[in-house]
């Protein structure tokens, strides 16, 4: 079998949903004859044509609302923003509109698209190509907020986000797009949105991240390993709403928690994790439930060694880790 | 593109030439919003809702007359001062009422907020609070209407002060480009809750606007239901044609508050008379009684008709209880994801 990057399964998914379903449609800044900035609606425009792959002025007002207005009327939008960082004109309608429709409505409207956003550091985007945001979201009840870190959640994720009934923002990490590849199958398949993946059993302490960090965990993890150190790794993949049964049940048998995340560390995704460990699982704790996440700056600086610096890596987890260890 | 124009029409002279029962149509839709608004600010006076209420008293004709013969599964994209486009759309009085209430039977069991009327069945979007909001989701209600070749229309709603936000632009400039069926109808009644037109734009036309976006923009007399009727409809038939969207600016004017407890002190009491002198009603009503559709008995026949409707659909939501407070989780998400219960 071939292998797949995570862009590619991106694509295939896109690809595969819209022939699949007439009613998806994609919106977006230079996604139909450009292909997208990062690529990852190449071909589309040529097979599906402007009516379903639209090149939208530059309007993330637009993007956003516009999408929820063609999701009420029985198309299924798939919009794309182009940089997390650009997602700000966009709130209006992502918060007001997108994730309250349902609510305000009595469920007479439902809203079911699924926004793209390219996010991440770690690829030299500084401080206005690097933005993840996803705890704007997190915290925002009536979205789905999802993240993958694999090429296969990637497009199960994407399928699953398509053919659902509720918004979802599906943050891609830039930096996994060409990075990470893997098999996977080329018969149809879906992850389910809200099951986080157990990716490596241990029994001392238990990693929780997801996205670029999952694979920093992992890396902390196999090098703990020649250290004795035996670390579970859970990815999250959907961070709202987030697998609580999956993450209690593996801090009751470690006993440890080292949070991972890329965002600043204040307000986080993680913030709540810890405190809902705190509140559900506390007598099984050994040591302070420990986050390792990016600086509470305003973004992620330029210049190489700041960016490096602003990054949690697998060095700072393992740092992490052996501290609670001790403890 | 279709090249940019403008044109003003005159009141008065143009309303001939729409059929008899259009014009008393538009009276009887007229007339039935306006004791429905006059009554919901008597029983907010009298304590008998929660929250505030915005009247649109002195600016009615501007959405009854748009609205009125619109299809089912055209829609509707309100902001919170189009009461007489949800009775001229249909919406039964129940379900106003009920959204004024905020009671179990309310089309959103309680959960929005008093004049967000939204009911599906007749295609009235419920709106958020954000102004121009649903201008920018009503044009991507049009845009799903294009791609999927139905020729509904939408009819977004929204007041001067709105047309300074920059999705409002957004979504004008897409359906430009595009043709969207869709028709912007801007209720200029001068004054963006307390800050006057003037200090909202730098023009004193708002349909000027249009011209940027590449399609026609028209400023009518808001306060004649017949002009606005006539104006809309022509703008519904190009956009349903797939001739592209029509900017209409009504002038019109908000007799009371902002909400009611808005004393609306920031204007003279001599331009309110001046409007007031103005009244959409009055002026159907002599334009029908002029020409012979109407009679005083005539008249009085329809206010107790509809004083009726109203009473009993007061009654009903005076009558229903408020929703179960556990109803607050529902209609957060899907059934696939329930929210969870906290533990008090």
């Amino acid at each position: 079998m071939k292998k797949t990057t995570f862009i590619e399964a991106i694509t295939e998914a896109l690809d595969e949903e819209m022939a699949r379903d007439e009613k998806v449609f994609l919106i977006g800044e230079d996604i139909g004859i450009y292909g997208g900035v990062f690529k990852a609606t190449k071909g589309l425009l040529d097979k599906y044509g402007a009516e379903r792959v639209i090149d939208s002025p530059i309007s993330e007002v637009y993007i956003a609302g516009g999408s929820v207005g063609a999701a009420m009327v029985g198309l299924r939008p798939v919009p794309e923003i182009q940089f997390a960082d650009f997602i700000t004109p966009s709130m209006d309608q992502i918060i007001q509109q997108m994730a309250k429709l349902r609510y305000r409505s009595g469920g007479q409207w439902t809203c079911p698209m699924t926004m793209r956003v390219c996010c991440g550091a770690d690829i030299g985007g500084g401080l206005y190509h690097s933005q993840t945001n996803e705890q704007w979201f997190f915290s925002q009840p009536g979205l789905i907020v999802v993240m993958p870190s694999t090429p296969y959640d990637a497009k199960g994720l994407l399928k699953s986000a398509i053919r659902g009934d509720d918004p979802v923002i599906y943050f891609e990490h830039k930096r996994l797009y060409r990075w990470i590849k893997e098999e996977i199958p080329e018969d149809d398949f879906t992850v389910p949105i809200g099951k986080a993946a157990l990716r490596k059993e241990g029994s001392d302490v238990t990693l929780v991240s997801y996205g670029l960090m999952y694979h920093r965990s992992m890396e902390a993890a196999l090098a703990l390993e020649k250290d004795g150190i035996s670390a579970e790794v859970i990815d999250m993949r959907t961070i709202l709403p987030w697998d609580r049964e999956m993450i209690l049940e593996s801090v009751k048998k470690t006993s440890k928690a080292v949070l991972v995340q890329e965002s600043s560390k204040t307000g986080g995704v993680m913030a709540e994790i810890s405190a809902t460990i705190m509140e559900e699982v506390f007598d099984y704790l050994d040591a302070p439930v420990t986050r390792v996440c990016g600086l509470d700056v305003p973004a992620v600086p330029f210049a190489p060694p700041m960016e490096h610096y602003f990054l949690p890596n697998a060095e700072k987890i393992s740092k992490a880790v052996k501290k609670i260890i001790e403890y | 593109m279709p090249a940019s124009k403008k044109k003003t029409v005159k009141s008065k002279t143009d309303q001939i030439g729409l059929p008899d029962e259009t014009m008393l149509g538009l009276f009887s839709n007229l007339l039935k919003t306006r004791l429905l608004d006059e009554r919901f600010r008597k029983l907010y006076r009298q304590g008998r809702f929660a929250g505030t209420y915005f009247s649109a008293v002195g600016q009615d004709a501007s959405t009854v007359g748009p609205t009125y013969g619109l299809r089912d599964e055209d829609l509707i994209a309100p902001s919170h001062r189009e009461i007489g486009a949800s009775v001229t759309k249909g919406v039964p009085l129940d379900k106003i009422a009920g959204q004024i209430y905020a009671r179990e039977s309310s089309p959103d069991k309680g959960k929005s907020h008093p004049c967000h009327y939204g009911w599906k069945a007749k295609g009235v979007i419920a709106p958020s609070s954000t102004l121009a909001g649903q201008t920018v989701v009503g044009t991507g209600c049009a845009m799903g209407f294009q791609i999927q070749k139905k020729d509904n229309v939408v009819l977004a709603f929204f007041g001067e002060g709105a047309t300074a936000r920059g999705g409002w632009h957004e979504a004008l400039n897409y359906a430009g480009i595009y043709k969207l069926p869709i028709v912007y109808i801007c209720q200029n009644n001068l004054w963006a809750e307390s800050v006057p037109a003037s200090l909202a734009a730098a023009i004193t036309d708002f349909s000027d606007r249009a011209k940027a976006y590449g399609f026609p923009g028209v400023t009518i007399d808001g306060n004649d239901v017949f002009i606005t009727h006539k104006t809309a409809v022509e703008a519904i038939d190009r956009a349903r044609k797939g001739d592209g969207p029509t900017l209409i600016e009504c002038k019109t004017y908000r007799w009371y508050g902002h909400s009611e407890i808005d004393p609306a002190d920031y204007r003279t009491s001599q331009e309110l008379e001046d409007w007031k002198s103005r009244d959409p009603i009055k002026f159907a009503e002599k334009t029908l009684m002029d020409i012979g559709l109407l009679t005083t008995t005539k008249k009085e026949a329809l206010v107790e008709q509809f004083n009726q409707e109203i009473d009993e659909a007061i009654d009903a939501v005076d009558k229903d209880k408020y929703a179960d407070p556990e109803e607050a989780y529902n209609d957060v998400y899907s059934e696939q994801f329930p929210v969870r219960r906290v533990d008090w």
